[in-house]
Order: structure tokens, then C-alpha cells, then sequence
């Protein structure tokens, strides 16, 4: 049996960044890379499920990147999931979360796993889509911020808890297989031994194409794709901070006055 | 990253006399264990601080004449050619940067003990030294007062010889222009006392002979502390402060300032248990309404705004500092490069301090592992040797001593894994810094956290590990470093172990729920009592501390020590305040006093020194002196041990024993650093954790390599007609 954990390598920023000329993205020279970090309790989960099945369990880890997402792949790796598949071309550039649900969706009838676990949503752009839309396109039943999973004995079903606004949980049973998009805190990642990370080096990983997954154009890219990015920028800050300059007690005076003037007094 | 724009002004130039500072940063005088006697240590402790920026740079006090002599403690000296040449060094080394070298002129009259020279102290009047308490000086005459005042001419001279810029005569820290100057100690009757006139005129005059002497070559500045805190019977900053700051002013081309006295001078290196950044400036804002010339002022400044708070409001000109330079000699450029949080800050735990105090080993820092190691060890703070292999490295434990091995390591370029069952790095000073008055001590960690954080994205295989379940052998064995590290640290005793009688207390048993473990006061699991004892044989802060956390909770606490209470805390400066706050919260004490059982809601206690004062032979099986018989009973409800530490080193020596199955696991080697090893200050335990990630790639790197000792040769000529030779005067 195998569960499929997509993963994604995300862009985190320091404070000083450019724009890339057409201002559509950010310069890749200021991109600094890391898993995301849904996808450490994902893989955390799936590696869970292993440990305490008795039947043989497969976890593939897949991700839609050029060779530097290797590195979050291997990450994985090193925690313990036993395969790893990296897809990319140039005509994924610019591929929005549908079309990479799109090719999730490919790997999932090539592989054909009894689950696939995501993340809630990525730290960067925060679409919360990929996992559903996968779901979607695949006719898999779904189920969206997890926190609780515990599949039956034979793995045809599992009771799960959502998290709800307001501190509501909601308890529900899903049929397997299935696209569960799981929330943080749901358990205690593990971190990658150094065991773990020297031999992580030496597992191949398996580099798909469009192509290769039997994908068609009007699926890759931007044509597979539900949007397209304009423009990146800065908002313009609406809010100024005052110094408020004076005596101490001028200073406090005024202090009172704003906060009062805030709460509408 | 560049200089944010709103600290420029303290990168001003600013001129002081014939001299120009290339900015506000100021290392004031501070001792350090170099003197003049360890060249190279004076030298390059202090020209890395040109390096790191700091525009102004002094010695530590130095003697002006074998009558000033310190010895027990270790001061600077230039009474001669040789004391020139080896000053020469540092003053050499900082001239490369740019930066300009001064020199604190020190007679200390009677707190300076002559215990090397023989000599006979001078002073305004007949005293006995309130710091030194057996050296009482000779009141000068009026030739002595030119004889003496010579003294600081000829010293200057050489000074200026030596390539110093900025000549100081010396008057804070009670010594002697400042004891002409105070009632507490002047009781003339001629034209040096009586009037403030009078008090200043050796001062004043002083400062006129050594202005003369120098003439332009040199700066001149000096170091007053204008307000003693003795009240109207000695300085006070508005009376005699400001008369004298008004008089001198035309002398002086720089004000060093700050306040307090020689036997309680944690009031100016005041620790941060009782004083926080900027504790002095309600005392010395007032001096720019008088002086007109630059001023400079103390006060563990760390943070760059409030010294642009104090430089903006004109309450100084120059930012004077010693331990936060001593912490990052570094802190000026990183301020310059807006790396602001990079700043190693100091936690004003005075450990430098207590080096001094104890006599003049070389100064250690708890923050910065690398003070005083500078020559002899070829350590720089923030460079570091690139690594010589591949070797990954697990660090069991992310206290003071594994967090820093940590971070040494990978600033080397090692992949290593901090491993912690702790939720945060810093292990047991976690605890500490909720103790009164200790939460800056967490600056430690906090350097450490922000540090390790940012190396482990430089390495994606570097780790912090968290919150993990304690480490086994076998995890270890298994894990797959290169090299381990053993930094678990050390607990507490439970069973009242001790330095005293080296064994266990019967009774004392902290698996019951009467008695408590330091740990276990920190866990708040257990209940404590209304009356509390606590049995002391530490010597540093932990028993005052519980003791005063517990008294200001509405316990009656008592503390049964066996020791000096705190003694550490002497060294420290904390002592005095840390009795103080004892004595507000009603904590009562019994010393020379120990325990020798308990049982729930009693101890029994004796007199350390209860047995026979005399000695005798009486055979095996006999005690050599009469029988303790002092033994009696208190009462408690609670009782804390404080008793003694013992290492957490099971994991380490069951890797020992194991140590057939280290190289099938491809293990090359198993270390011990910190208290896990020993337990001992932190800033020795951070020491350990730099030292063994400096020497990792060394033979056997548990134990340290060789230093260079800076020792005086037989034979040697250290001056001109200088005879090394044995000779008898018959
Ligand atoms: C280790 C150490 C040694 C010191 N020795 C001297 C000294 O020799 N002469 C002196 O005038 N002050 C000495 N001081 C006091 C400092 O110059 C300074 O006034 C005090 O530490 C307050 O400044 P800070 O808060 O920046 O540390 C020493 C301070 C330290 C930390």
C-alpha cells in the first residue's frame, strides 16, 4: 500500500528583496528555500500511519520544482519516506496550484496510493487549494484541516476531526482513498537523524516531466492553469507611527488622549 | 546590510584636546589580568577592539610608582623603561586601526596594599582603607605632595613615551585626587583642605604639571566620580560634583565619569541583578550643564538607542563602556553594519569582575568565551578556523556549553545536530534567569538562539532538535555523527551530598514531600511551606536567590550554610546589595552552621567549628579533637538543599563502556564538555563548549591544547642595564 505526501519547497524572504523586471515575482537571487512547513506534520503523519501498520507501507513524496526543491525532497527522505519524485519542465514556469494539482492527480492514477496527505495550505502563497483540488480532479473524497486522522484496520476508512472556526471541531468518517489536507499540530514532526541525511544522499530521486506523467498540453503550464499572476508589490503602509515628544508627563497625557481617542471615549 | 541611518551621529568624529576620536565608542579603563607584566595579552585584547571599532581605548589602572602598588591584584604599571617597551605593544597595535590608546594613572594611596614594594603608602590624611582594612597610609606633608604629584609628571612622560594618546589622572574609585578631594577622607587643616578650593587644589594642580609635561602629544582626561553616594559627607554630584567639574575644566580636554566608591564599586559596574542599562545617568546627565568640554559616561550601554538617547539629549558626548565591550569587542561595527542583533549583549553577571577581585587571573567572560584568550589561545570572537573535514557532529544537550559548541562548530562550516529534550536551548539557565534580579543572564541563550538559528540556514544539514525524548546509548550509537558531544549538564543533589563531609546527609531525601531540589523549587510541582530552611554549601548565588524569590512570596526563610554564604558574590560586586535585599525581607541566617540529619519538619544542625580546638594523637578509631557537641533542632515546614551539584554523565560513561561498538557505528570519537563534565560557572562551561569546537579536529580534543605563556625568561634583560645575575650586597 503506499500514501503519496506532495510536498512543497517554499520561498521564505529576508527584509531586503527585488522584483524580477516584469514584477511578477520575486527575484529569484532573494529566494530562500525551505519545506513547508505543513508538509513536515504531512510527511509526519503519513510516517506515523507506517510505523504503526503491520502491512507494508510505501511513502512517495512528490514535488513540482526545478533541481533546488531536491534538496526539501531529500529532507523527507532523510525522515524516513522511501521515494521521491521531482517533476518539472520549462513549461511549468508558471503553473498556478491547479495545474500542480493537475499533475498530482497524474502521479496519484500512476502510483495509485490508498491516500494522500497535503498540507492546509503553503507559508508562501497560502492558496489552500492544491489538496482539494486534487480531490477534485481525481473524484477522491476529501477532507480539508485535519487534525485527527485514524484510519480502520483495513484502510478503506478513517475517522477524522476538522478544525472549525471559533475552537469547533467537527468529527466525520471518510471513505478511502482519500485527500486529506492536514493542519499543524495535528502531531510532533520528527527531525532527520544524521543517519537519516547521509542516506537520504544516496537515494535516487525520480525526475518526471509532463510528458513522462502522460500529461497534455491543455493540462501543463499556464493553459492547465486557473490563474495568472499580474503583479507583485509592496502595499503602501496605512498606518504612520507619532513620536510623542515632551516631558514625561506631557508624554503620558497625550499617550491617554490617543488611546482614548482609539477606543472611541 | 549598512548603518541605519538614525545611529550615525555616534560614528561623529569628536576631538579631545590635540587628539580626535573617530567616533563615540569608548572602552574605559578596565583590568584584565595583562598589566604590563602579559604584553601580548594587553595588546591584543585591546587592539581588537580598535579592530571591532571602538575609537578610544584604555588600560586598566596603572601604577605610577612602585608606592602604588596593588599586588594581590594585577594593575598596569609604568615605573619604568621596561613596563614603556612592553606598553608600547598595545598602544602599537591599536594605532593601526586608527583608534587611540589611554592610560588610566593610578596612585591608589592606602587601597593599594604594597605588598610586592614594601612601600609605604601617602595620602591626604591618616586612614585605614575601608577596601583593604590593613594598610593605613602616611598623611603627606607638603614635600610629599610635590614628591607624589612628581610621580604622576614622570609617569606621564613615559606614558607618552609608550605612544599613548590619552594621559589620565585618576579620581573615581575612591583614589587619591578624589580622596584629596573628599571630606570622607581629607581632614587637613592647611591650604589641601577644608574649602572645596582647598580639597580640589591637588587635583587641579596635578592635572596642570601633567598638561604641562605632555603639552601636545597627548590628551589629557580624567576619571572623577562625582557623586560617592556617601551623601553630604563625601562628593555629591550637585555640591562638590559640579564645583569641581566647573574648576578642573579648563585642565582636562575629556570627562570620564560615573559614581560610587572602591569598596562597594558594584555601584558603577553595577551588576544586572540590581541595575539596568543607563542605572548611572541620574547623576551624570548633570555634568554637560557645566563642562564644556567632552564628556563620557558609563552604564552597560549594549543598546544602540539609548546610546543615541543619550548622545541626542546631550546628557554625554562619548559612550563610554566596559563589560558590554568586553562582552562584543565587536559592537560598535556591528552597529556600523546594521547588524545590530548580532550584538554578543552583556548580562551584567560581573564574572569578569570577579577575576580582579579574586586576585588577576586572566578575565573570562560568560558570554564571550574568546576575553582573555585573544593572544594566548589565538582565539578572535568572530572569526574562526574554516573546518578540516567532512566529520558531521551530534550534541547532546543545548545548554550554555552545547549551544556554544554548537555554534562554534558551524560557524567553522560543520554539519552538526543540537539535541535537547528542552523545548528552548539554554538548559538550566532557563530556571536561573526567573530568579530576582537574573533575567538579563538570558541574553546568553538568546545570542546563542538567534546565532544557531541563523548558521542553520547557511547548512540545511545542520539541526536543532527540540523537545526530543532523552537520548539513549543506543540512539546515539546509531544516530550516524562522526563525532559526539556530551553536554547534559549537571543537577543538583538530592540526598544533600556536600563539599563539607563529602557524603550524603541521612534523611535529607528529595523524593519526599518536604524536600526540594533547586529543580524542584523551579518546577513548582511541589508544595512548599510556610517556614522554609534552606541548607547552604554553595558559595555563589543560588541559596540568596531562593531565599529572597521565597521572602518576597510570604515565606519565613531561613537559610542553615555551612559555607560563606555567597562568598562568590564578593568577587561579583553583588554581595553588598544581595545582604541588603537579605536583611529588607526579614531572611534569617545561621552560618558556620550545617546539618548533620532531618526528618519531615526537623533538622538537626551543629557549629561547623563546635569540635575541640585543640589536637591530639589518641589512636586509630579516635577523633584528633573533642566531639561536636553543639548539636540542636530547628524547625521548617519546607526544606531546600542547596548542598551541592553533581554531573549528569550517564550517557557519557555508558558510551565509554561501549566504546568497542564506537567505530562499527562510524564513530571516531565521544567528548564531555560543561557541567556535564564538571559543574562550574557558566562562563567556564560556555568555555569548554568553545574550546572543544575550536580543537575538534586535534588528536584528542577532550583536553586542551598548550598556550602560549607569557612568562619572565632568567637572564633576559628587560631594560637597559638591568643584570639578571644572583647577587649578594655584603
Ligand atoms: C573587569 C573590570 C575591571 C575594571 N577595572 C577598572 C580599572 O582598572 N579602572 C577603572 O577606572 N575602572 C575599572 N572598571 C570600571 C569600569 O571602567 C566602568 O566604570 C564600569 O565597569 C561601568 O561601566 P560598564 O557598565 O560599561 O561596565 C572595571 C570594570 C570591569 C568590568
Amino acid at each position: 500500500m503506499k500514501i503519496l505526501v506532495p510536498i512543497k519547497q517554499v520561498v521564505t524572504l529576508d527584509e531586503d528583496f527585488e522584483f524580477t523586471p516584469d514584477n511578477r515575482d520575486v527575484d529569484h537571487d532573494f529566494h530562500i528555500y525551505d519545506l513547508n512547513e505543513w508538509d513536515d506534520y504531512s510527511l509526519e503523519e503519513a510516517l506515523l500511519i507506517k510505523e504503526s501498520n503491520d502491512s507494508p507501507i510505501e511513502i512517495i513524496v512528490c514535488t513540482v520544482g526545478n533541481e533546488y526543491a531536491d534538496e526539501s525532497l531529500r529532507k523527507c527522505l532523510a525522515k524516513g519516506a522511501d521515494r521521491a519524485i521531482r517533476v518539472w519542465s520549462n513549461e511549468l514556469k508558471n503553473t498556478d496550484s491547479i495545474g500542480i494539482a493537475r499533475i498530482i492527480a497524474h502521479i496519484a492514477r500512476r502510483e495509485e496510493p490508498q491516500l494522500i496527505l497535503t498540507g492546509v495550505q503553503s507559508s508562501d502563497f497560502a492558496h489552500s487549494t492544491t489538496g482539494v483540488a486534487t480531490a477534485g480532479i481525481l473524484g477522491w473524497p476529501y477532507a480539508a484541516v485535519v487534525n485527527r486522522f485514524e484510519p480502520d484496520h483495513d484502510f478503506t476508512k478513517a475517522s477524522i476531526l476538522r478544525e472549525l472556526e471559533g475552537g469547533l471541531e467537527e468529527a466525520m468518517n471518510i471513505d478511502l482513498p482519500a485527500v486529506i489536507t492536514i493542519q499543524v499540530g495535528i502531531n510532533k514532526p520528527r527531525y532527520a537523524s544524521l543517519r537519516g541525511i547521509k542516506q537520504a544522499q544516496s537515494i535516487p530521486i525520480e525526475e518526471a516531466t509532463p510528458d513522462s506523467l502522460g500529461m497534455i498540453d491543455s493540462e501543463i503550464g499556464e493553459s492547465g492553469s486557473a490563474s495568472i499572476i499580474k503583479k507583485m508589490f509592496i502595499p503602501e503602509k496605512l498606518s504612520t507611527a507619532i513620536i510623542i515628544e515632551g516631558t514625561p508627563a506631557q508624554q503620558a497625557s497625550k499617550l491617554a488622549k490617543i488611546i482614548n481617542d482609539f477606543k472611541g471615549v | 546590510m549598512a548603518l541605519d541611518p538614525k545611529y550615525a551621529p555616534l560614528f561623529e568624529p569628536i576631538k579631545i584636546g590635540p587628539k580626535i576620536l573617530r567616533n563615540r565608542f569608548y572602552q574605559v579603563p578596565h583590568c584584565i589580568g595583562a598589566g604590563s607584566d602579559r604584553p601580548g595579552f594587553q595588546a591584543a585584547h585591546r587592539s581588537l577592539k580598535a579592530e571591532g571599532g571602538w575609537a578610544g581605548i584604555n588600560t586598566e589602572y596603572c601604577s605610577i610608582h612602585p608606592e602604588s602598588d596593588d599586588t594581590h591584584r594585577l594593575s598596569a604599571r609604568l615605573w619604568d623603561d621596561g613596563d614603556v617597551h612592553n606598553l608600547r605593544a598595545m598602544t602599537d597595535h591599536i594605532h593601526k586601526y586608527g583608534s587611540l590608546a589611554g592610560v588610566e594613572m593610578w596612585y591608589g594611596s592606602s587601597h593599594a596594599p604594597n605588598m610586592e614594594s614594601r612601600c609605604t603608602p601617602r595620602g591626604p590624611s591618616q586612614y585605614n582603607s575601608e577596601f583593604e582594612n590593613l594598610t593605613y597610609c602616611k598623611e603627606m606633608d607638603l614635600d610629599d605632595i610635590t614628591h607624589v604629584q612628581q610621580y604622576y609628571v614622570e609617569a606621564a612622560l613615559r606614558a607618552r613615551d609608550a605612544g599613548f594618546d590619552i594621559v589620565y589622572v585618576y579620581g573615581a574609585h575612591s583614589y587619591l585626587p578624589l580622596q584629596f578631594l573628599s571630606p570622607y577622607y581629607n581632614k587637613r587643616k592647611d591650604k589641601y583642605g577644608g574649602s572645596l578650593e582647598n580639597r580640589a587644589r591637588f587635583w587641579i594642580e596635578t592635572l596642570e604639571k601633567v598638561g604641562k609635561a605632555v603639552g601636545n602629544d597627548c590628551a589629557i582626561a580624567t576619571r572623577f566620580a562625582i557623586d560617592t553616594l556617601y551623601g553630604p559627607s563625601s562628593i555629591e554630584i550637585e555640591e562638590d560634583g559640579l564645583h569641581f567639574i566647573e574648576l578642573a575644566d579648563p585642565l582636562v580636554d575629556l570627562w570620564d565619569v560615573n559614581i560610587g566608591d572602591i569598596a562597594e564599586w558594584g555601584e558603577d559596574a553595577g551588576p544586572s541583578r540590581f541595575y539596568r542599562q543607563g542605572h548611572q545617568l541620574p547623576w551624570t546627565i548633570h555634568v554637560k550643564r557645566i563642562a564644556k568640554k567632552p564628556v563620557l559616561g558609563v552604564g552597560r550601554f549594549t543598546d544602540p538607542e539609548k546610546m543615541m538617547e543619550i548622545v541626542r539629549s546631550g546628557a554625554a558626548d562619548i559612550i563610554g563602556a566596559a563589560r558590554p565591550s568586553i562582552a562584543d569587542p565587536f559592537l560598535p561595527n556591528k552597529i556600523l553594519e546594521g547588524r545590530v542583533d548580532d550584538i554578543r549583549v552583556c548580562i551584567g553577571c560581573n564574572v569578569c569582575i570577579s577575576r580582579w577581585e579574586i586576585g588577576g587571573p586572566p578575565m573570562i567572560c560568560t558570554q564571550n568565551a574568546t576575553a582573555g584568550e585573544e593572544y594566548r589561545r589565538g582565539w578572535h570572537p568572530e572569526r574562526f578556523p574554516k573546518k578540516t573535514s567532512d566529520d558531521s557532529i551530534l550534541i547532546v544537550g543545548a545548554g550554555p556549553s552545547g549551544s556554544e559548541c554548537a555554534r562554534v562548530l558551524m560557524e567553522r562550516g560543520y554539519t552538526v545536530h543540537l539535541y535537547d529534550t528542552s523545548e528552548k536551548i539554554g538548559g538550566h539557565l532557563n530556571d536561573i534567569i526567573t530568579l530576582p534580579g537574573l533575567g538579563e543572564w538570558g541574553y546568553h541563550r538568546d545570542y546563542r538562539e538567534s546565532q544557531l538559528a541563523k548558521l542553520i540556514k547557511k547548512n540545511k544539514h545542520s539541526q536543532l532538535s527540540l523537545g526530543q525524548n532523552p537520548m539513549t546509548v543506543e540512539n546515539v550509537l546509531k544516530y550516524g555523527a562522526d563525532k559526539i558531544v556530551i553536554a547534559t549538564g549537571s543537577s543538583w543533589n538530592t540526598d544533600g551530598n556536600n563539599g563539607l563531609t563529602h557524603d550524603s546527609i541521612p534523611g535529607i531525601d528529595a523524593s519526599n514531600n518536604w524536600t526540594l531540589t533547586p529543580e524542584q523549587v523551579f518546577s513548582g510541582k511541589k508544595k512548599i511551606g510556610k517556614r522554609v530552611v534552606i541548607l547552604n554549601a554553595d558559595t555563589y548565588f543560588m541559596s540568596p536567590s531562593i531565599a529572597e524569590q521565597l521572602a518576597k512570596n510570604g515565606h519565613e526563610v531561613t537559610i542553615v550554610s555551612g559555607v560563606h554564604l555567597a562568598n562568590y558574590m564578593h568577587f561579583t560586586l553583588e554581595y553588598s546589595n544581595m545582604r541588603r535585599r537579605l536583611h529588607e525581607l526579614h531572611v534569617q541566617e545561621l552560618n558556620d552552621v550545617f546539618a548533620s540529619r532531618a526528618e519531615e519538619g526537623h533538622l538537626e544542625i551543629f557549629d561547623t567549628y563546635g569540635d575541640g580546638s585543640t589536637r591530639i594523637y589518641a589512636g586509630p578509631g579516635k577523633l584528633p579533637r573533642r566531639e561536636n557537641d553543639t548539636h540542636r533542632s530547628i524547625e521548617f515546614d519546607s526544606l531546600i538543599v542547596v548542598t551541592g551539584r553533581h554531573s549528569n554523565d550517564s550517557l557519557y560513561r555508558e558510551l565509554k563502556t561501549q566504546q568497542g561498538d564506537w567505530s562499527a557505528n562510524g564513530i571516531k570519537g565521544v567528548y564531555i564538555i560543561g557541567d556535564a563534565e564538571a559543574p562550574r560557572l557558566i562562563a567556564d562551561a560556555t568555555f569548554t563548549g568553545h574550546r572543544l569546537a575550536r580543537e575538534i579536529e586535534e588528536t584528542n580534543p577532550q583536553f586542551p591544547l598548550p598556550y602560549k605563556r607569557e612568562v619572565a625568561i632568567y637572564g633576559a634583560q628587560r631594560m637597559q642595564n638591568f643584570n639578571p645575575l644572583i647577587e649578594y650586597k655584603f
